[in-house]
């Protein structure tokens, strides 16, 4: 009995020992990190708009079932010294603007209001200064298969190195690679991911050129009636009767803002026509250049009315140039004097309701026009017409009918319906996509999304 | 005269009624008959406004006297007297009668602007029967020499002047009173006669209108206001007063008028304005609306009634004899063509044309003559009636009311209150309607010019008998009311027509008659089809129209409704709407005698009209 279980307690023991052996050996292999990638580089990516690099490198030599994947590490060097000094004013105040924005976005305050705003603001709680990151900051991990990673996001015109490092399957990070010599990110003379965009306008460009030409060879060019414009006559006539003035409000911007050049356009057929009728006509102005342009407009109007006597200029005039100043003014003109019929045309804030609550008050007619969406609802509710944006801006072909104003507006209509039919597609495709759950359609939904319409 | 008020409607059994025409009176006699009013006996004579009786009683007495020769009852006494009242077997218990003589009333309306104070000006002088000349207004691109030299070129019976809300402007009113009043027009009757001027003006204006009108030569009037406010119109105190200053100087400088007007019992009308009259009467009565047609050899007169509101228009220069020539050049020779099915060019057509304009008067002669005349009339009344829909708007530079659900859908002002879906009685007057030798081409002409849409009743003044009842209504509306539907109107049937365009040959819509009892079937796109159902008949029609046309209750909705048949019966018409010919002669030919032969247009019609193929 002994001896049996002498010989059976040998190879028991040889057993213990063998496992014992192997599972140091795995604790030995466990510990061990992984190897790092080798052959590392980076490049800036060709035609592009700037902002991402390239980083590539030969995979680890660490069996890919031991690995786990690479981050992939980048470290901000900085500013290039020449970039540095080209740093200039007017990318803080694109800064500033973007900042006035968001504010306007939220309180429906004037851009020149919002600034003044954000001074304040920033006197009083000043901005803490940024530190430029001097570690390694991780851009992602990807899979153990992959031997090649786009770094995006980054700043344009910065100094970056990269790294890589192996990650092994038990979480065990190998040493990084040597460095990347520096790369920045800079952006190609062309961008080929903006292709789509040059071939749109090429298209678009072609297509108004086309129009203009067959405009001008006498080809009809049907624009459908526009409610606000065609109700001009009407307002105006209405003022005649009742005796009373018409008011035109050519928002509160001024000449650098296209709604408000847009405005004074309309304004010339407005007051062609009151030269016409003989009725007054009334402009105060928030800015002192409108008010320049708005007289020049009027004055030559009377002219073309053949009415030049009755041209009166004291009856086009500047006010202020605080936003709600002149809101107060205006408003307390139109209780007053309450004219006949009100126009409102140009870029509007907060100020829109109040003036066309007010005008409503007093019984006019009253015709709106803005391309401020925001202010769309207001003019729709309180006014009698309202060009709402594309209209407003199509106001100057349809008044004038020139064939090169008619046939530019035919040719950016086939811009217009371009983009409609791509996001019809889109839609359609998305849908699709989303019931089917096919990679193929999301990469075509990702495309368009992203490089056709994003561009 | 006896008042309108005065007199007791259950009494009258006898009534005579005469309408003075440029060139002749009319006069049609009603009698109560079994309890109800009918036109008995009709007579004409030619009107005696000129040399040598110029005396306009003459023609009304020479009318009266052919009634009492064909009825067998005494209407004059010896002393050439109208008897009254009547007894059983002589005289009349009510006379009235209504006047076109020398041009109608002929008037020149003003305002401020011309869409707004001048176009309610033109519209209620237009709704009181007159002719209106020219309208002046601020705006009507003209200077003011050249205003004044308008003025003075026109010889006009009277001006109405508007202008300017209530406590609104008062200089360009004033204004325009000072350009009519240096500019002195003369009247068309009577050298010592003073030219009435009618201001339906700003209240606040009338102490100025009344210092510029006050250095003599003007009888002026003052009513109230047109437009009180730009929100309301206010028709009814002019048009009265078109009407008083009408008796009080134009008939009364008019030959013979003076005693025509005392032996009246209502007051005599302007023949357009007595028309209007009876419309507006049976629209109201009966709740519907209606469109009424003259078309004579110089005008077309329209009138409509769309939910209440009455708008009548002239259209000075169509017309099927003097006025020919301006309806080919206004309509293009092309367009008249288009309702030619013969072998005919255009140099043949203008050929007959001016054949027209050297005898203005004549009538067809031949089916191919009779062809061209009805193209013509076609285009004519297309004409007028677009004028007319032009006119008959509503009311400009009213302040709107709008919500956020107007944001794309933001109508204006001056929409044409004119919806061929709505209208519901299509009735016609003028030679070229009243006289066409088969009721189907009647039909026809109004069907092809007006494009009723739904279901509309067509029908045909007998012998223009309107106006008389347009008078009679003023005194005795149930007898008017009787007349109209019993004598006056025929009937000509009903039309169905699909709203709508499709493909030649796809189904339009499907009918049947009284459930299928008299008829059913379906109407392909550009198909017409006749259907009888005879006078006084009538019958429930039920309609599904296909998808995208509308008969009424919606597009692609199914509509029930008891339709009324006439003396061509019932026009299935789904040729669509807006109605479109082929532009290819050859096509557009062929598509006209597909129609002819669908309604049977012209009869027994001989395969060759003078030696042409049909």
């Amino acid at each position: 009995m002994l001896q049996m279980k002498k010989r059976n307690t040998l190879p028991a023991l040889a057993c213990a020992t063998f496992a014992v052996l192997v599972s140091l050996l795995a604790a030995s292999v466990e510990a061990a990190p992984p190897e790092p990638p080798t052959n590392l580089a980076a490049i800036d990516k060709p035609w592009d708009g700037g902002g991402v690099v390239f980083v590539t490198w030969d995979a680890s030599t660490t069996p890919i079932d031991q690995l786990q994947g690479y981050e992939i590490l980048a470290k901000d060097l900085g500013q290039t010294p020449v970039e540095l000094a080209d740093q200039t004013a007017e990318q803080a105040d694109l800064e500033a603007k973007d900042q006035t924005e968001t504010i306007l976005e939220g309180e429906g305050v004037a851009p020149q209001e919002a600034r003044q705003r954000a001074r304040i603001a920033e006197e009083a709680d000043p901005a803490v200064p940024v530190v430029e990151p001097t570690t390694w900051q991780s851009l992602g991990i990807i899979s153990a298969t992959e031997t090649s990673y786009e770094a995006t996001g980054l700043e344009k015109d910065r100094q970056y190195i990269f790294t890589v490092r192996s990650i092994g399957s038990d979480k065990s990070l190998s040493m990084m690679t040597t460095p990347t010599e520096p790369v920045v990110p800079e952006a190609a003379w062309f961008n080929l991911s903006k292709l789509p965009l040059l071939i749109a306008l090429c298209v678009i460009s072609f297509a108004v050129l086309l129009f203009v030409v067959l405009a001008r060879g006498g080809m009809p060019m049907n624009i459908r009636t526009i409610a606000g414009l065609k109700a001009v006559d009407e307002a105006v006539g209405r003022a005649t009767e009742m005796g009373r003035s018409i008011l035109y409000i050519n928002g509160i911007q001024d000449m650098d803002d296209l709604q408000t050049v847009a405005g004074v356009t309309v304004l010339g057929h407005v007051s062609k026509t009151a030269a016409e009728y003989d009725a007054k006509i009334e402009v105060p102005t928030s800015r002192s250049l409108v008010m320049t342009a708005a007289r020049e407009t009027v004055q030559s109007s009377y002219f073309s009315a053949g009415r030049p006597d009755a041209y009166n200029p004291d009856l086009i005039y500047y006010v202020t140039d605080e936003q709600f100043g002149f809101v107060a003014y205006v408003s307390g003109m139109m209780t007053r004097e309450k004219p006949a019929a009100c126009f409102y045309m140009g870029s509007f804030f907060a100020e829109s309701l109040i003036l066309a609550e007010t005008g409503n008050s007093v019984g006019a007619i009253q015709i709106a026009g803005t391309a401020n969406p925001s202010q769309l609802p207001f003019f729709v509710a309180a006014c009698d017409y309202t060009l709402i944006g594309e209209e407003f801006f199509a106001a100057s072909a349809y008044l004038s009918g020139q064939p090169d104003q008619l046939g530019s507006l035919k040719g950016q209509d086939i811009g217009k319906m371009l983009a409609g039919l791509f996001i019809i597609v889109g839609v359609v495709l998305a849908t699709i996509q989303a019931i089917t759950g096919s990679s193929g359609l999301e990469d075509a939904v990702n495309y368009l999304k992203e490089v056709i319409l994003g561009s | 005269m006896t008042p309108p008020s005065q007199i007791n409607t259950d009494a009258v059994n006898v009534i005579l009624a005469t309408d003075c025409g440029s060139t002749t009176t009319k006069a049609i006699m009603i009698e109560k008959v079994d309890g109800t009013y009918r036109q008995t006996h009709r007579g004409e004579a030619p009107t005696t406004v000129e040399e040598p009786f110029a005396n306009v009683t003459v023609g009304v007495i020479n009318a009266l006297t052919e009634i009492q020769e064909v009825s067998g009852r005494r209407l004059i006494d010896d002393e050439g007297h109208i008897i009254r009242p009547a007894t059983a077997d002589a005289g009349c218990d009510i006379y009235i009668s209504t006047s076109s003589a020398g041009g109608g009333l002929q008037m020149m309306v003003a305002g401020v602007v011309r869409e707004m104070t001048a176009a309610s000006a033109k519209r209620a002088a237009l709704g009181a029967g007159a002719i209106v000349m020219d309208t002046i207004a601020a705006n009507d691109r003209r200077r003011p020499h050249e205003q004044i030299q308008r003025i003075r070129e026109l010889r006009p019976d009277m001006v109405l002047i508007s202008g300017g809300t209530d406590g609104g402007d008062t200089k360009k009113v004033t204004e325009i009173a000072e350009l009519i009043a240096p500019a002195k027009p003369r009247p068309r009757f009577g050298k010592s006669y003073e030219l009435p001027i009618i201001f339906a003006g700003n209240t606040d204006t009338r102490p100025e209108i009344e210092r510029v009108f006050g250095e003599g030569g003007f009888d002026l009037k003052i009513t109230d206001n047109l437009r009180p406010s730009l929100e309301r119109e206010n028709l009814g105190p002019a048009r009265d007063m078109i009407h008083d200053v009408f008796l009080e100087h134009v008939m009364a400088h008019a030959p013979g008028y003076d005693t025509l007007m005392s032996i009246t019992d209502a007051a005599i009308m302007p023949t357009p304005g007595a028309v209007g009259d009876i419309l507006q009467t049976i629209a109201k009565g009966r709740g519907i609306n209606a469109v009424g047609v003259d078309i004579g050899g110089a005008t077309t007169d329209v009138f409509s009634v769309f939910d209440g509101t009455f708008n009548r228009t002239v259209s000075a220069n169509l017309g099927m004899s003097y006025s020919i020539s301006n309806v080919c050049a206004e309509a293009t020779m092309p367009k008249i063509l288009r309702w030619v099915h013969l072998d005919m060019d255009e140099r043949e057509l203008r050929n007959r044309v001016k054949n027209k304009m050297i005898r203005p008067t004549t009538i067809p002669q031949s089916l191919e003559a009779l062809i061209f005349e009805q193209a013509v009339a076609r285009e004519a009344l297309r004409l007028a009636y677009q004028q007319h829909k032009e006119f008959a708007t509503t009311l400009k530079g009213v302040q709107q009311q709008r919500t956020v659900g107007d944001t794309f859908s933001q109508e204006a002002g001056g929409e044409t209150l004119v919806d061929n879906m709505k209208l519901d009685l299509l009735v016609a007057s003028g030679g070229v309607l009243s006289h066409a030798p088969r009721m189907h081409q009647t039909a026809m002409l109004l069907i092809d010019a007006f494009e009723p849409e739904g279901i509309t009743e067509l029908a045909k003044d007998s012998i223009f008998m309107m106006p008389h009842l347009g008078v009679l209504s003023s005194v005795h509306p149930q007898a008017a009311m009787e007349v109209f539907e019993k004598d006056c109107l025929v009937y000509l049937g009903t039309c169905v027509a699909a709203k709508g365009l499709g493909k030649p040959g796809k189904t339009c819509f499907s009918w049947s008659l009284d459930s299928g009892a008299k008829g059913s079937g379906s109407m392909a796109f550009g198909e017409l089809q006749l259907i009888e159902l005879g006078v006084d008949e009538t019958a429930e029609l039920e309609v599904k129209p296909a998808r995208g046309f509308d008969l009424g209750a919606g597009p692609g909705k199914a509509l029930t409704q008891k339709i009324r048949g006439g003396t061509v019966g019932v026009i299935l018409d789904a040729r669509g709407r807006s109605l479109s010919l082929p532009e290819e002669r050859s096509a557009c030919r062929a598509a006209v005698s597909n129609a002819i032969e669908a309604v049977d247009l012209y009869g027994d019609q001989p395969a060759k009209v003078d030696g042409r193929a049909v």
